[in-house]
């Protein structure tokens, strides 16, 4: 392999592929077996900062949600990509709730029907296609929870814009700096891995909302 | 609610859940960077071969098998090639028309239809006691495919079988193994690609 042929990325982190094409199985194991702990390392140190940033903001958004699942809510929660498999994981947890004597909260995820994905895309666009169901399915104290690792996606920002004036409680994961969402004046609640790689941002993102959740069953429960 | 819970009970409910969450993750990559290693090196050759990764798992865990899927599919670190990759559980009406039992649906009928012996069959369970992951695997591994387990709990039955590979993360705390395994998942796709990169290696 030529210098020419990887990103940057690979010249920094794997030279030794770089250096005439000599590499040797060993090599490479040791390689991937260093980048596994780094990559451990990571996602660590970035959950213990979430935790310290955002503990307080965690706190106070289980209480509001205990608040409106007490109230009769049902959640909406919604993201793109890797956060819809997260998204629908949060709904999994309160149908089914992995903590002892917990009753099902209600919760749908919004990329659960594709029909209803493909026809708002195909027919008004991409970016409708949670607000449309928020619009269809919410009522007012129900709770939007949207996930996007950049914080920028516009069909979740667009979805908890249309939640928050329909007067749902709006609560946002997101990495990087937070992105739009960080500021939005939609958003009750924002939780903010802060980190520039998204399978970290995520793992981080899992333990808040699994934390989060913890929390409102906790307080459900007194 | 009556309310008596306290902001520093939460606070401290939150702080334990985060220390776990870190613990669990440490205590399991130092033990099992050796063998994530060879898993990915076996992927990257099975994928070479035009083999596929067919993921499969229950309830929370199928949004697991979603998620690997995609991150394969749909690389987010640009220049990384995609690499095909299937979640059973997305088909619902094959799923739920399929016989449902006690512990879930059967993925054996995907897996001899759509499978072929290159594929790269990835399940998961998080107390180690889904018999239907554990069947899945099994007959994924008797037609040839790479057969990954990526379990918790004290791993079951699956520590016994003759699976290519058995991650298992040792805590009772089913969120704690999901994470454990979304970490180990999204180090499996990320580092197969560094296979990717030497093409003698994947012979």
């Amino acid at each position: 392999m030529t210098p020419e042929e990887g990103s940057e990325y690979d010249r920094l982190f794997y030279p030794f592929l770089f250096a005439g094409g000599t590499a040797n199985v060993e090599d490479v194991l040791a390689q991937v077996r260093h980048s596994t702990l780094e990559k451990c390392r990571d996602v660590v140190a970035l959950r213990r900062k979430t935790f310290e940033v955002y503990g307080n903001e965690l706190v106070a958004a289980a209480m509001a949600m205990a608040q409106a699942f007490t109230a009769g809510a049902t959640l909406w929660a919604f993201g793109n990509g890797g956060s819809t498999t997260d998204a629908q994981d949060v709904v999994a947890d309160l149908l089914n709730p992995p903590f002892p004597l917990s009753r099902p909260l209600p919760a749908v995820a919004l990329t659960n029907d594709v029909a209803v994905v493909t026809a708002v895309a195909n027919d008004v666009g991409f970016d409708n296609i949670f607000a449309r169901q928020i619009i269809a399915f919410s009522r007012p104290g129900d709770i939007a929870l949207g996930i996007s690792t950049s914080g920028n996606s516009t069909n979740v920002s667009v979805a908890l814009a249309q939640a928050k004036q329909l007067g749902l409680l709006t609560v946002g994961f997101a990495g990087y700096d937070g992105g739009k969402m960080a500021n939005a004046a939609a958003l009750d609640f924002c939780i903010v891995a802060h980190s520039d790689q998204v399978p970290r941002i995520q793992e981080a993102q899992a333990t808040a909302y699994h934390a989060l959740l913890e929390a409102v069953y906790t307080l459900l429960h007194t | 609610m009556q309310g008596n819970t306290t902001h520093s009970d939460l606070r401290a409910l939150l702080a334990t859940r985060f220390e776990r969450s870190c613990a669990v993750p440490q205590a399991f990559f130092a033990a099992e960077a050796g063998r994530i290693a060879e898993a990915c090196w076996a992927m990257a050759r099975r994928f070479h071969q035009g083999g596929r990764l067919l993921a499969f798992g229950n309830g929370a865990c199928a949004t697991d098998a979603q998620h690997v899927a995609v991150e394969f599919v749909h690389p987010v670190i640009v220049g990384k090639r995609a690499l095909p990759a299937l979640a059973l559980p997305n088909d619902t009406a094959t799923v739920s028309g399929l016989s449902v039992d006690r512990a879930g649906p059967s993925f054996v009928p995907q897996l001899a239809v759509l499978g072929r012996a290159e594929d790269i069959a990835l399940g998961f369970s998080p107390d180690g006691g889904c018999s239907n992951v554990l069947e899945g695997l099994r007959v994924a591994g008797e037609r040839g495919m790479l057969s990954l387990a990526l379990v918790g709990g004290d791993g079951g039955q699956f520590v016994q079988a003759d699976f290519d590979f058995c991650f298992v993360v040792p805590t009772s705390d089913p969120l704690l193994v999901q994470e454990t395994h979304e970490t180990l998942y999204h180090v499996l796709w990320e580092l197969v690609h560094v296979f990717f990169e030497h093409e003698g290696l994947l012979a």
